[in-house]
Order: C-alpha cells, then sequence, then structure tokens
C-alpha cells in the first residue's frame, strides 16, 4: 500500500525527518461561519524524539495529532511522514497505512470491549496482516509482558484496572512495530502512580529508537520529553522562547515570536563588546555562546557559556548602562539567536510580571557570578 | 407549538431511515391483516351472495333420458318451485388444427338467455347461442387454445368430427363447485345435439324448491320424495346431489384457509411488534442524553412519557396512512383473485368497516404495547444517569475505580476460545469480533432472532405441507394407478379389449372394470348420501388403497365392500363387519363393510366392490365399459403419448370409444387447486421472512449505530474498509444462521400444525406430514441473501465513518 503512494519529498532535504507538516491549516464551518482550528502550521519532527505538545483546551493540538495521524483532512497543507504523503491516501488505504506505521494510543484507551487483552493486542496484527497468523499471539504476549500485563492477558478491558487498560492500550499500539507512536493525553484518565508508569514505558521506548508524539497538558510529563512543542490559538510557539521565557502565557509567547527577530552569527565573533552600550535581549535557538572577562592580554575568562534556551542581553536593558561583559560565538560553530529591542523587552517585563520577577532573580544571580569572576581576575592581574 | 412538541415532530424527521423502518414495520403487521380481514369478509358475503344470485339448484338429479313432458311433471311436483333439464355428457374437443384433445362435459340447454337456475355469467362480448355454436367456460380457452370466433372440434364416438363455432365464454359459479376432479364445461342449445349424435333428449335435472331454500332437511325431504317419483315413473337415477341457497358448497374449506391466513397475519404482527419494539428501545437509549436534558431544566417523568407516547403515536398515523388505503386495495385483490378462481363475482371495491377497524386498533395498540416498556423505562431514568453516558453495557469505557467481573457469558467465550487456541485453533481476530459482538446485547438479538426463526420455521413449514398435500394427493392416486384409461360408449368384452390393446407396442396389461351407483339409506329407508362403487377385478395391482381399517376385496365377496373413511361423517359408529343399506337399481340391499380406506375429502362417497360380483349382477359378465390399461412406463408425457395411440388404434378398430385419457390427468384439478393454497401460504411465509429480514436490518443498523467508536478504533489501529464492512456483514449472517437451525426446528411442530389445519380444512381428514429438504435448503440460502442484503447497507455506513467523527478527542 504504502508504495502506491509516490515519496513526494526527496529524502536529502532531511535526512532524519519522519514527519514534516507543512503550511498546515484546517477550518471548520459551522452555522456560525468558519473557524480557522490551525493557522499554517510548519512542523518537523525528527526519528527517536520523544515530543510533547502542549497547549490550552482549544489551542487545536488535538485537530494537529488528527493531521498527523492521518485522521481527519487538512484544509490546506501537506503532511508527509515517512516520505509519504498520508493525504494523498484513500480513507481506507489510510487506515492500511496508520496501522502498519502509527501506533495510537488514546486518552480513553480505546480498546474493543468484546476482546480480551490479547486479542486486544493481536488485532492490528490482523488488520494488516503482519507476522505468521501462528506468531501472533506469542508476539501479543511478549509486549504484554513488556507493558507487566502478562497476567491479564485473557481478561476482557472491563476486568482490569485503568492503568492496565492504558497498558494494554499501549501494547497494542507497538503491536505491528509501527516506527511511530502517537499518544493524545495518555495519561489524563489515569491516576500519578498510573501515568508515571506510563511515561517510564515511553520513556524506555523513545529510548529504543521509536519516535513518541504525545499530547498533554501535564508539565511534570512535558519535563520528561526530549522536545515541547506548544501550540496556541492554531499557531505553533517558537521553542527558543517556550524553553528561554516558559513562565510566559502561550498567548505572550505566541506575540513575542512575531516581535523577535531571527539572527545567524558565525564563530568566534563577539556579540556584544564589554563597557558598549545593549540596545537588545538575545536567545540562543541553537549553538553556544561564551561571556567573556577580556583581560589585557589574550588571557580572558570565561565566565560562562549560554546555549539553546538561555539567553543574555537583560542585565543592561533592565538596569541600564553598559555592558558588564562581553558575549561572543563559540568557536565551534555559529550561533542562531532571537532578537529582541529595547522597547519590546520592557513591554515583555511590563505585560509579564512572573517573567519579569524571574528576569530579576536571573539577573541577581548573575550579577553576583560576574562580581566573583571580576575579584578572581583582579587577584590574578595584582598576584 | 410548544418546544416539546417541535421536539416530538423533530425526532420524526431527524432519522428518516429510523422513521421509515419503525413506520414499515407498523405498516407490515397493519397491512397484512387488513389484506385478510379485508378479503376474509368480502369473500364470505359475495362468495354466498355471489352463488345465491347465480340462482344455484336445491337439487340437480343426474338420469336417464327424459323430454319435455317429464320436466313439466317434475316442474309442477310438490315442493318444487321451479326446475330446468339440460343434457350433460361427455366429448374430446380441440381446436382446429390442434392434436391434444381436451376432455369437456358438454351442456346441452334447451334456450341459452332463458336460464334460471345455475345461470351463467358471461364473459366479454357473449352474444346468443344459436344452432352448431358453443359457448366455453373461459378455462377451456387456454386448455385448447382457442380464442373467441374459432371454430372448435368435437370428436363423436365413431371417431368422425363436428366443427361448431366458439361464439363466447362464460362462467358457471354454481355447477360442480365442490367436484375437485370435474372436467369443465361447453354449452350448446339442445338444436345442436343431433349434430353431435345426441338424442334431443335431457339427462338431469336442476330444480330449485318452493321454501326452505337454506334448510338441508327440507330439501333432502323433497328431493327424496322427487326421486320417488321419477324411478316409480320408470326412469333410472344414478344421482342427486343438493345444495344450500345462500351457502356456497366450498365456503367452509374457503372460510377454514382464510382462518389460517388470517393466523399467520396475527403473527406477523406480533412479529412486527418485536421490531417496534427493538427499534424503539434503540431510540430511547439514543435520547438518553436528551431526556437527562429535558429532566434538567423541569420535565416530569409524566411529560417526558407523553412526549415519547405522541412519537409512537405519530408513527402509528403514518403507518396506518400507508397500510390502511394500502389493505383495502390488497384485500380487494386477494378477493377478486379468489373469486375469479372460484367462478363467484364479487359486489365491488367497498370499505370493510370491521377490517378498517381491527387494522386502526393493531396500527395504535400494537406500537404502544411493544414501546410501553422502552418508554417507562427511558423516561424513569434518573439525570444523572443520563447525562453521564448511556445504558449500553460495554462500550469500552471504564467507570472510575477499575475492574469489573466478566458475565458469565464472556467467560465462558473466552474460556471457549482459550481452548481452542490450545488446541491449535486460532479465530482470526475480526471474525472473533463478529462472533462475540452477535452476543452483546441479548434482549435485541432474541427479539431479532424470534422474528427471523418464525419466519423461517413458516417458510420451511410452508415447503413441508406442500410435499405433504402432494404426497396425499399422490395417494389418492393409488386409486387411479392406470396409465391410460378407456371409456367406451357400450360395453366391449373383456378378452376382445385385451387382444386388441394387446397389439398396441407399449401396452402391459388391461383391466376392465364394472361402475355402479348406490344411494346409501338411513334405517329409516331415507337417502343418507349416494356412493359411486368402482369394481376393479378384486386381484387388480391397480388399486393400491390406504386401508383404516379391515381388509380389502376378495373375488368371491358377495354384497361385500371397501367404503372410504368419508362414510364416517354419515355413520360415525359404522365398524368393519356392520351392514350397510343400499339402494342399487331401486333394489334396498344389505351390503357388508369388509374396510375402511382413506381418500380425498368428504365430498365424494366411494366404494369398491369385486368386478366378479357387480358384472354379474350389472348383467355385464366378463364385459365392461371401463378399461385401465399399464404401459411399459409410467410418466405423464408417455401415458398422454399412449393414451392418443389407443385411442386412434381402438377408433380405428371399430370401437365406440369415448374417451382414452392418460392415467395421471385426473389429479391435475386437484393439483392445481392446492398449488394455488400453497401460493398463499408462500406468499404469508415470504410476508413473515420479511418482516424478519426487516428486523435483522434494523438491529444491524442499530448495532452499528451504537457501536460507531468502536469501528472509529479498528479504523485507527489498521482495518480497512473491507474488513470493517466484512465485520458487519459476518454478525449479520451468524444471527441469520443462528435464526436457520432454531427455524429448522421449529418448523417441525409448525408443519405438524399447518398440515392438519390445511388438510381438515381441505380433505376433512388429518394426514400424514412429509418432510422435505427443499424448504430447508431454500431457506438456508435465503436467509444467508437476506442477512447479507439486510447488513450491507449498515455495514456500508459503518465504512463509511471517518474516524474523527466516532473519535471525539476534546
Amino acid at each position: 500500500m504504502t508504495s502506491q503512494t509516490p515519496p513526494v519529498l526527496p529524502a536529502v532535504e532531511q535526512a532524519d525527518a519522519i514527519i514534516q507538516m507543512r503550511g498546515i491549516v484546517k477550518t471548520f464551518k459551522n452555522a456560525a461561519g468558519e473557524f480557522t482550528v490551525l493557522k499554517g502550521i510548519d512542523l518537523t519532527l525528527q526519528r527517536g524524539e520523544f515530543v510533547s505538545i502542549v497547549g490550552k483546551s482549544g489551542s487545536g493540538k488535538s485537530t494537529l495529532l488528527n493531521m498527523l495521524t492521518g485522521i481527519d483532512h487538512p484544509t490546506s497543507g501537506q503532511v508527509v511522514v515517512d516520505n509519504v504523503d498520508i493525504y494523498a491516501m484513500t480513507e481506507s488505504e489510510r487506515s492500511l497505512w496508520r496501522g502498519r506505521n502509527l501506533g495510537i494510543v488514546f486518552q480513553f484507551f480505546q480498546l474493543l470491549p468484546m476482546l480480551s487483552l490479547l486479542e486486544n493486542v493481536m488485532l492490528p496484527m490482523d488488520y494488516v496482516n503482519m507476522y505468521a497468523f501462528d506468531e501472533r499471539p506469542q508476539r501479543a504476549m511478549e509486549l504484554l509482558e513488556l507493558v507487566g500485563l502478562e497476567k491479564q492477558a485473557h481478561k476482557l478491558p472491563l476486568a482490569v484496572s485503568t492503568g492496565q487498560q492504558q497498558s494494554a492500550a499501549i501494547a497494542r499500539a507497538l503491536s505491528t512495530n509501527a516506527p511511530i507512536l502517537v499518544a493524545d493525553e495518555p495519561t489524563g484518565n489515569l491516576d500519578s502512580r498510573a501515568a508515571g508508569h506510563i511515561i517510564d514505558l515511553f520513556d524506555e521506548l523513545a529510548q529504543r529508537g521509536k519516535t513518541i508524539v504525545m499530547v498533554t497538558h501535564d508539565p511534570s510529563m512535558t519535563r520528561r520529553t526530549s522536545r515541547t512543542i506548544i501550540i496556541s490559538d492554531g499557531e505553533l510557539v517558537d521553542e527558543t522562547i517556550a524553553k528561554a521565557l516558559p513562565l510566559l502565557s502561550h498567548r505572550l509567547m505566541r506575540e513575542l515570536s512575531r516581535k523577535v527577530e531571527h539572527r545567524t552569527v558565525p564563530p568566534n565573533q563577539t556579540i556584544i563588546q564589554r563597557k558598549q552600550p545593549v540596545d537588545k535581549f538575545f536567545m540562543i535557538a541553537s549553538g553556544q555562546v561564551e561571556v567573556v572577562l577580556e583581560g589585557r592580554k589574550a588571557d580572558d575568562t570565561i565566565i560562562a557559556r549560554l546555549g539553546p534556551g538561555e539567553f543574555f542581553g537583560e542585565i543592561e536593558l533592565t538596569r541600564g548602562g553598559k555592558s558588564i561583559a562581553s558575549v561572543r560565538v563559540t568557536p565551534e560553530g555559529p550561533v542562531e539567536l532571537l532578537a529582541l529591542s529595547r522597547d519590546d523587552f520592557n513591554w515583555l517585563m511590563n505585560v509579564s510580571p512572573l517573567t519579569s520577577e524571574a528576569m530579576t532573580r536571573i539577573i541577581q544571580s548573575r550579577l553576583e557570578e560576574n562580581r566573583t569572576s571580576d575579584r578572581r581576575k583582579r587577584r590574578r592581574w595584582f598576584r | 407549538m410548544r418546544p416539546r412538541w417541535r421536539k416530538v415532530l423533530s425526532d420524526l424527521v431527524d432519522n428518516i431511515a429510523r422513521t421509515i423502518l419503525v413506520v414499515s414495520s407498523i405498516a407490515v403487521g397493519v397491512l397484512a391483516v387488513g389484506v385478510i380481514a379485508g378479503a376474509y369478509v368480502i369473500i364470505s358475503n359475495d362468495m354466498s351472495a355471489g352463488y345465491a344470485a347465480s340462482h344455484p339448484a336445491n337439487i340437480e338429479i343426474r338420469m336417464d333420458d327424459f323430454d319435455d313432458d317429464f320436466l313439466n311433471a317434475i316442474q309442477n311436483f310438490e315442493g318444487i318451485a321451479n326446475a330446468e333439464g339440460r343434457r350433460v355428457f361427455g366429448m374430446r374437443v380441440r381446436s382446429v388444427g390442434g392434436t391434444q384433445w381436451t376432455m369437456l362435459n358438454i351442456v346441452a340447454v334447451q334456450d341459452f338467455e332463458e336460464i334460471e337456475i345455475n345461470q351463467l355469467t358471461a364473459i366479454g362480448e357473449t352474444g346468443a347461442l344459436g344452432k352448431n355454436e358453443v359457448i366455453v367456460d373461459r378455462d377451456v380457452l387456454d386448455k385448447v387454445d382457442a380464442q373467441v370466433g374459432d371454430v372448435l372440434e368435437f370428436q363423436l364416438s365413431d371417431g368422425t368430427i363436428k366443427r361448431l363455432q366458439l361464439v363466447g365464454t362464460v362462467r358457471d359459479p354454481a355447477t360442480n363447485m365442490d367436484d375437485f376432479l370435474a372436467p369443465p364445461a361447453a354449452y350448446i342449445t339442445m338444436s345442436t345435439l343431433p349434430a353431435l349424435h345426441q338424442p334431443e333428449n335431457y339427462n338431469r335435472v336442476y330444480a330449485i324448491v318452493d321454501s326452505g331454500q337454506d334448510d338441508d332437511t327440507h330439501i333432502r325431504a323433497v328431493a327424496t320424495a322427487l326421486k320417488d317419483k321419477i324411478e316409480k315413473s320408470g326412469h333410472a337415477v344414478h344421482s342427486t346431489w343438493r345444495s344450500k341457497t345462500h351457502e356456497h358448497p366450498l365456503a367452509a374449506t374457503v372460510n377454514a384457509i382464510l382462518g389460517i391466513l388470517m393466523a399467520l397475519g396475527v403473527l406477523i404482527v406480533f412479529l412486527s411488534s418485536s421490531l417496534i419494539a427493538n427499534t424503539l428501545s434503540a431510540l430511547l437509549n439514543q435520547h438518553l442524553r436528551h431526556i437527562g436534558v429535558m429532566k434538567l431544566v423541569g420535565a416530569r417523568d409524566r411529560q417526558i412519557f407523553g412526549m415519547y407516547l405522541a412519537l409512537i403515536l405519530s408513527f402509528s398515523a403514518l403507518a396506518l396512512l400507508i397500510a390502511v388505503p394500502l389493505g383495502g386495495q390488497g384485500a380487494y385483490a386477494l378477493a377478486r383473485y379468489t373469486a375469479d378462481e372460484m367462478s363467484f363475482s364479487l359486489q365491488g371495491y367497498r370499505i370493510v368497516p370491521i377490517a378498517l377497524v381491527i387494522q386502526i386498533a393493531i396500527g395504535l395498540l400494537v406500537p404502544l404495547v411493544a414501546g410501553f416498556v422502552p418508554i417507562i423505562n427511558g423516561s424513569r431514568v434518573t439525570v444523572l444517569k443520563a447525562i453521564s453516558g448511556n445504558l449500553v453495557q460495554g462500550t469500552g469505557d471504564q467507570a472510575e475505580g477499575g475492574a469489573k467481573r466478566e458475565s458469565r457469558l464472556e467467560r465462558l467465550q473466552l474460556r471457549f476460545t482459550q481452548m481452542l487456541n490450545r488446541r491449535g485453533i486460532q479465530i482470526p481476530r475480526p471474525l472473533l469480533i463478529s462472533l462475540r459482538n452477535t452476543f452483546r446485547r441479548r434482549g435485541r438479538l432474541a427479539l431479532t432472532l424470534f422474528t427471523l426463526t418464525m419466519g423461517g420455521a413458516i417458510f420451511i413449514s410452508v415447503f413441508n405441507v406442500r410435499v405433504t398435500l402432494h404426497d396425499y394427493i399422490n395417494a389418492i392416486g393409488n386409486y387411479f394407478l392406470a396409465d391410460v384409461t378407456l371409456d367406451f360408449d357400450r360395453p366391449y368384452r373383456l378378452n376382445e379389449v385385451k387382444q386388441y390393446a394387446a397389439q398396441v407396442p407399449g401396452v402391459v396389461t388391461v383391466e376392465g372394470w364394472a361402475f355402479a351407483n348406490a344411494e346409501i339409506l338411513y334405517p329409516d329407508g331415507s337417502t343418507a348420501d349416494n356412493m359411486s362403487i368402482l369394481a376393479p377385478p378384486a386381484e387388480s395391482e391397480l388399486v393400491s388403497p390406504i386401508l383404516v381399517a379391515g381388509r380389502w376385496l376378495h373375488p368371491d365377496d358377495k354384497k361385500k365392500l371397501a367404503v372410504s373413511d368419508a362414510i364416517l361423517d354419515l355413520f360415525p359408529d359404522l365398524r368393519v363387519g356392520d351392514n350397510l343399506t343400499l339402494r342399487i337399481n331401486r333394489q334396498d340391499e344389505a351390503w357388508q363393510v369388509v374396510g375402511i380406506f382413506k381418500f380425498v375429502g368428504s365430498q365424494r362417497l366411494l366404494a369398491y366392490a369385486p368386478y366378479e360380483y357387480i358384472s354379474l349382477d350389472q348383467n355385464l359378465a366378463n364385459r365392461a365399459y371401463s378399461y385401465y390399461i399399464v404401459t411399459e412406463r409410467h410418466d405423464r408425457p408417455y401415458q398422454e403419448m399412449m393414451a392418443e395411440k389407443v385411442d386412434a388404434f381402438f377408433r380405428d378398430n371399430g370401437f365406440h370409444l369415448r374417451e382414452a385419457k392418460p392415467g395421471l390427468s385426473t389429479l391435475d384439478a386437484a393439483v392445481e387447486s392446492l398449488d394455488i393454497l400453497v401460493a398463499f401460504l408462500l406468499i404469508m411465509a415470504l410476508l413473515t421472512a420479511t418482516v424478519g429480514s426487516m428486523g435483522l436490518a434494523g438491529t444491524m443498523s442499530m448495532n452499528v449505530l451504537e457501536r460507531t467508536r468502536e469501528i472509529g478504533i479498528m479504523r485507527a489501529i489498521g482495518a480497512v474498509d473491507r474488513e470493517v464492512m466484512r465485520m458487519v456483514i459476518a454478525e449479520g449472517m451468524l444471527i441469520g444462521l443462528i435464526s436457520w437451525v432454531l427455524g429448522a426446528l421449529l418448523s417441525i411442530p409448525f408443519t405438524y400444525l399447518l398440515a392438519t389445519i390445511v388438510s381438515l380444512a381441505v380433505f376433512s381428514t388429518p394426514i400424514e406430514v412429509i418432510f422435505t429438504p427443499t424448504g430447508f435448503i431454500i431457506w438456508m440460502v435465503l436467509v444467508v441473501i437476506l442477512s447479507v442484503l439486510a447488513s450491507a447497507l449498515p455495514a456500508r455506513n459503518a465504512a463509511r465513518l471517518t474516524i474523527r467523527e466516532v473519535l471525539a478527542y476534546e
């Protein structure tokens, strides 16, 4: 089936990208008029990533997931999974494709009530005709062992606990050895102990190389994932902003995404010069920068290295005056930055008191660190 | 309109398919009952009225030839209001150029326009009947393949052919109504008789009594007196028949059959009510949330009950709107068909008030009764229960708190599957889903199985009854085992006929039979009934009687006979060895009954006595009018061919042959009339099967509707369209096959019941039941096809569901 659908993206473009969404727009129509839920989403997920998608209720995260799983049609745009344009297929073909390529875990488990757990796990193998018929029970049993349900294998879903049902649902999602596991609020209906167990399981699967995409609203879950994608009002929030300023509301993050300027700076280039005025706030998207106290000769002191999700320039913008240290790109590679103007930074501090407070704390700690380094450096000079 | 009534209105129109299902479930029952009740009333009124309108003879006397003077004497006889004479004789007829001869009763009347007794009904343009012209029963047209205006050929006893012009067709609503085996008639005037080498004399009297026309005792008294007078005047009376004016001779039979159909109609109502109950309880289930919301905003149980009552009454009203006019038309069509077959006239289309009342009562009451429990349950549901979900168990959602126990059936299913697995038998999971889904809604399954099973059981039974009836007719054929029957106009010597017949290739043996007509007398000397005595050689192999008591004939039996079991209607206490007083050739004699055998119906009293005695008694020793020939083969085409050959041979050799007819043709008329009955039964069986498959279709739609989410899950984990359809159809087929097994079992008592009722109605005697695989096989094929059809649409709908529709995330 998959062979009939042409690979639409050249494999060279993103060698390790497993899911690519391009310009996904989804508009629902009802009596009240049209309502756009997804406003042109571009998203690339890498093979082996453990990604959480977060967003408030109504932000469009489940619609986004439906686009990714082929459960719903986008109004425009393209979803390419493993080089296959999934919307070039018929609904029925897509079902088969889904059975082979995606394991789906639902919030309400959605085990078929008339089948035992073991039979539920075998069902996708029957549907997509994977593995020899006689091998299926054994393989299903192994999967149930993996999730710790071997003793419940012959029970109906209603006869086991909710946590066990979700574990069985995960075993079912794994039954065709699909490379991608998609989970929609998989812990939403579980107590914390059962939820912890499920996330442990996801963790282990991610380490074994599965790509896991999980919709959740539980921050304790997002902390366990390798990447968090925030969706707000049908748009993706810039991940750098989300990482750098996590206390911002999703709405502000989205607004901020529009205000920042993207910059790429080559290796060893200085971004901020000590004792020079600073008029921008920088957030690092990729690469690393060094915070340096320059010596008279070539004996600079590197007081900090900052990486993705970290920021600099806030001390000068907050306190006024000139830069207390230089910031330059590490020799290892270029750095991608998001730059925010002074006015926008001030606006941000005004509209988000939480961020402002957090910023103040960070500034104080950085200044403290700076002073310590400066003292150490002076002592060395005078020695 | 108040909002709640607007909701009722929108419930009617928002799911058109469901409304159609409920309305047609009600309509089918109402229609079936309407058609049968209406037809019952129309037929029982018009059959007798039509019969009476033809001025049927109360007394028919078959006697030797008489003239107008003698007829005048009969007309003036005390107690007789009117009498007519006719000449009736058998003759073979064909169309010009035709090869096939047809035996007809030729009826000669004085003046065709002036017939006052047993009046005929002209069909189409039937003008005056003149000399050398003929008018025929409309059945004759098909048999001889002729049209009005054609010329028909009549074969005279010397073999020559006389041609008469066919000038019209008629229907005879009165004559020979109760004689299954009577040939159709052709009518000529007395003036045509010489042309057919017949004397211009009458041989039958048709008389109407002047009072007590519906009093059998009075008619019998007049008939006996009249017969005495005729015999005293020197004439021989062969037989007498009696009939009441206002009671069709077959009224009892027809009413009995309509009674059976009525019972089936009531059964259909019953079956459709389970369909209605099923659909309404599904509807209520789907509406739980609505009910919850209505209760939340203040609705009371009574108001909810009222709303759904109104909904049901609306369904009823729609069903009545369809079924009542259709039922009226159907009733009249059925009545017209019956009238046509039985040659009586209807008094025109009309609405039968009692049928209308029954229809309205059924249309209103049945849905109310069927829907009462679902509505009561629905209206009493608590807000919490209604809002929190539906009452369906096992949707896969797990209530907060964890595990429940599997039901006993579920554990049984799981264990059974495990047991199979241990033996290396694995059922594919998609099939397992179909199997287990079948038993999830057990109440609904039971109702669906009930309707389908009943439909199947009736269907299979009808086939068994058909074979049983045919077998019985064939058994009756045991009394007519000859392959070719020869009737001569005069007696011929046994040896002579045997020698000639032996010259015809294919003839194996020949027997000469004698006949006698007798009257059975009550101890007081009055006539109880007429009886034909057939006299084959005692050792004849051409009669294979079904003896109920006693023995068959011996060659040396004198004044001993075996008599058909219909005699028991007249003499219930008669035992083998008892004597009967018979009047034969005006002599009263005591005859001993040596055996009693089974024969069709009570209308014809039949007895067998040995040829050896009867021929002597009739001074016809070693001679006979009738000869029975056995040929090499016994199939119908061979018999027909041999009849033609023997006919030609004997005529060529100068014998005065009246007719040579193939043996099995005797049973044609009987088989034909039984087939009509079977066709009626089959229509009813198909109607029940239709109700059954409607029930299945409804059940499958409801199941699919309730399992949309599960279907979504299946699609989400890889099920393609085909798989989803296959799952639904497999479940439908499984239900169909289970119903087949149950129906096959139930058909056994049904067959006994139906066969007994029908045979009592038609033959006045219970008959031995025969089972045939045909019904079982046809129903198996049909139920599989019906199940596939019934689940195909729900299956297609299921496959069309997109996952987003069924898996709501937010």
